[in-house]
């Protein structure tokens, strides 16, 4: 059978995980001018949040198991530094794929440039752990789209991850229950924060973060994207009003506070 | 063309800094200020990300970065706690810079190792009760006896000296020889004759462990001297170069925190039926915090810029650190003063940051010394 010849074979051999990450606006460096538009002037640039939890977690698989780890991104040119970033978290290795235009991909074509990469570049691979979602967007779309064009199942809300004599098993969380699933490599799971506590970064894996091999893949050595069929029409702050409502302790004006409240509709 | 931009790499080592500070040092920074308390379990894990031996070679057990990566690292941590901000500084910058700049082969693999790796502190042990800025008033003595030199004498003001590994003491081998009598040995703790006191209790930058050092019938093998005999005063010279960008770096962090907490509280702060920093007499103390925290990082880049370039920096660095301290004293009294009776009370940051201020224009040369130096430089 296919499933059990898989798992023969890989039950012995060292892993080769696979890393995905968005790099995205710090959301700290946001600003909102007095006219309650987003001030995106002086921002910086961060691995998006729950993607340092997909790297850490390749990087602590490979810890038990042995293997190697590779970053995958997909972004603009600019985004070297989160290359370096990804590298000095423990992966040994990257594929940056480039370009001026990769600013606002939507889910659909990121997912479709790193099946490409993946499959045309990576070949042999056993887990790819992506984020549940990104810190900027958070549409839960590229680890699942990615996997269908894999053609391998997918496994989402990941909180805790083990590899067993070629198997995977993924503690998800879903609502008021968690879910125990098993599945045979290779496998695509995206992971929530609960998963594991990212390391800092030391010095040193900063400063030998460049020294590892980096693969920069160009636009042009893929084959054509589709046009995007999102389009952000507009971005806003959100609005908190603020109000203020003197009460005293006796009883009546108690009374009429919470009638205050209700008549403003904070409560029914 | 000059360029003012960090590499990719001392961006990311910021941030990582930044973040490791948000989490291992924010959460005890109140409490080991209050206690007077040195956080051994912060400086094992400082040690482990590398982050107490920065501008060390990889063969000395260092990062192998350069001195502004090391200066950023002393800034982002300052900005949470000045005392352990200060602790990697003089750890770093004076301790361990001194014992590579004139350390032999076999003093900087027996000494040099350990402290690059933090698996021990360095301490600079110069200054005595009755010579401050008068260096040259100092009476500890090393007298040759055999293959030893015996030291005598007190030091004090001693930062690291209860908690150091390493000392670096600098003692008259030949008073009669002036400025090329005095010499420099590297001493380990757990020597005889050599023992550290109390722990002061001091204004600010309470963690920071500094005592008095007394030295009797101390012997120190020969092996153990720094560089040449009788070139102290110029090693001592160049420590405090090295080091006096640290300081600068500590004050520029406290500005900055300065700056934060002031923004931060200046827009939540509402009176008269407005956030107060919408008051030009607010404002416009922010706006003067705000340049001089400027000014003072880019003195402090430039100095340490130009140590990295293999220049001369030494009045740079007087420069840095004057006008950083000097800025983090007059703008942390602001701070203060923006928040009012809150910013009076313990546990609020700016009250910390006030206190921890006034040392950096007195340690490492006042800044009357500073302005002997830079003096000194510009009427040559």
């Amino acid at each position: 059978m296919f499933f059990a010849d898989e798992v023969e074979k890989r039950r012995h051999a060292m892993p080769t995980i696979v890393a995905c990450f968005k790099w995205v606006i710090d959301e700290a460096y946001i600003r909102r001018s007095s006219s309650g538009e987003l001030d995106f002037s002086s921002v910086d640039y961060k691995i998006s949040e729950y993607d340092r939890n997909a790297i850490e977690e390749a990087v602590r698989l490979k810890e038990i198991h042995g293997g190697n780890v590779i970053t995958v991104t997909v972004g603009v040119p600019e985004a070297t530094k989160g290359v370096k970033d990804a590298l000095s978290r423990g992966s040994d290795q990257a594929y940056f794929i480039a370009d001026a235009s990769f600013r606002n991909l939507e889910s659909s074509q990121t997912a479709a440039i790193l099946a490409e990469v993946i499959r045309s570049r990576i070949v042999s691979y056993d887990l790819i752990i992506c984020g549940e979602g990104s810190s900027d967007l958070y549409a839960q779309q590229v680890g699942a789209r990615l996997a269908e064009h894999l053609e391998i199942p997918c496994i989402s809300f990941v909180q805790k991850l083990s590899m067993e004599g070629g198997r995977l098993i993924a503690e998800r969380k879903v609502e008021q229950y968690t879910e125990i699933t098993a599945t045979p490599l290779p496998a695509l799971v995206t992971v929530l924060p609960e998963i594991n506590s990212p390391r800092i970064p030391g010095v040193k894996d900063t400063l030998t973060a460049s020294k590892k091999p980096t693969v920069t893949i160009k636009k042009d050595e893929l084959s054509p994207i589709g046009e995007a069929r999102l389009q952000t029409t507009g971005i806003s702050a959100s609005r908190m009003d603020r109000t203020c409502e003197k009460f005293g302790t006796e009883a009546a004006e108690l009374t009429r506070f919470v009638e205050s409240l209700r008549k403003k509709g904070a409560i029914r | 063309m000059m360029d003012f931009k960090l590499t990719e790499e001392q961006e990311l080592i910021r941030k990582n800094m930044r973040e490791f500070a948000a989490k291992y040092v924010d959460p005890i920074a109140v409490e080991i200020d209050e206690n007077s308390r040195h956080p051994a379990e912060l400086f094992k894990k400082l040690a482990e990300g590398d982050w107490l031996g920065i501008p060390i070679p990889i063969e000395y057990g260092g990062a192998g970065a350069d001195y502004l990566t090391h200066t950023v690292a002393v800034e982002e941590l300052s900005r949470s706690c000045a005392s352990t901000g200060f602790t990697v500084s003089i750890h770093v910058g004076i301790a361990s810079m001194l014992i590579l700049l004139f350390g032999n082969e076999e003093q900087k693999k027996k000494y040099l190792i350990p402290l690059a790796k933090g698996q021990n502190l360095g301490a600079f042990v110069l200054t005595e009760p009755g010579a401050g800025t008068d260096v040259m008033a100092a009476t500890t003595t090393a007298i040759l006896d055999g293959n030893d030199y015996v030291i005598n004498g007190t030091k004090t003001f001693t930062s690291n000296g209860p908690t150091g590994g390493t000392y670096l003491v600098f003692a008259w081998t030949d008073k009669a020889a002036g400025r090329k009598g005095m010499s420099a040995f590297v001493i380990p703790r757990e020597t005889p004759g050599m023992k550290a006191g109390e722990h002061f209790k001091k204004m600010g930058l309470r963690s920071s462990q500094t005592s008095e050092m007394v030295f009797k019938d101390c012997r120190v093998p020969k092996e153990n001297l720094l560089g040449k005999e009788g070139a102290g005063l110029v090693m001592a010279m160049a420590g405090f170069d090295h080091g006096r960008v640290g300081i600068a770096a500590q004050s520029v962090g406290i500005l900055q925190a300065a700056l934060d907490e002031s923004i931060r509280y200046s827009k939540e702060r509402v009176q008269f039926g407005a956030p107060i920093a919408r008051q030009q007499a607010i404002s416009w103390m922010i706006a003067n915090m705000a340049t001089d925290l400027s000014a003072a990082r880019l003195l402090t880049y430039h100095a340490a810029w130009l140590k990295d370039q293999k220049q001369p920096f030494s009045k740079e660095a007087s420069m840095a650190k004057l006008f950083a301290a000097e800025a983090a004293m007059r703008h942390t009294i602001k701070a203060v003063q923006i928040q009012g009776g809150y910013g009076y009370i313990k546990g609020a940051k700016v009250e910390r940051l006030m206190r921890d201020a006034k040392i950096t224009e007195i340690y490492e040369g006042t800044s009357e010394a500073q302005r002997m130096v830079i003096s000194g430089n510009v009427l040559r």
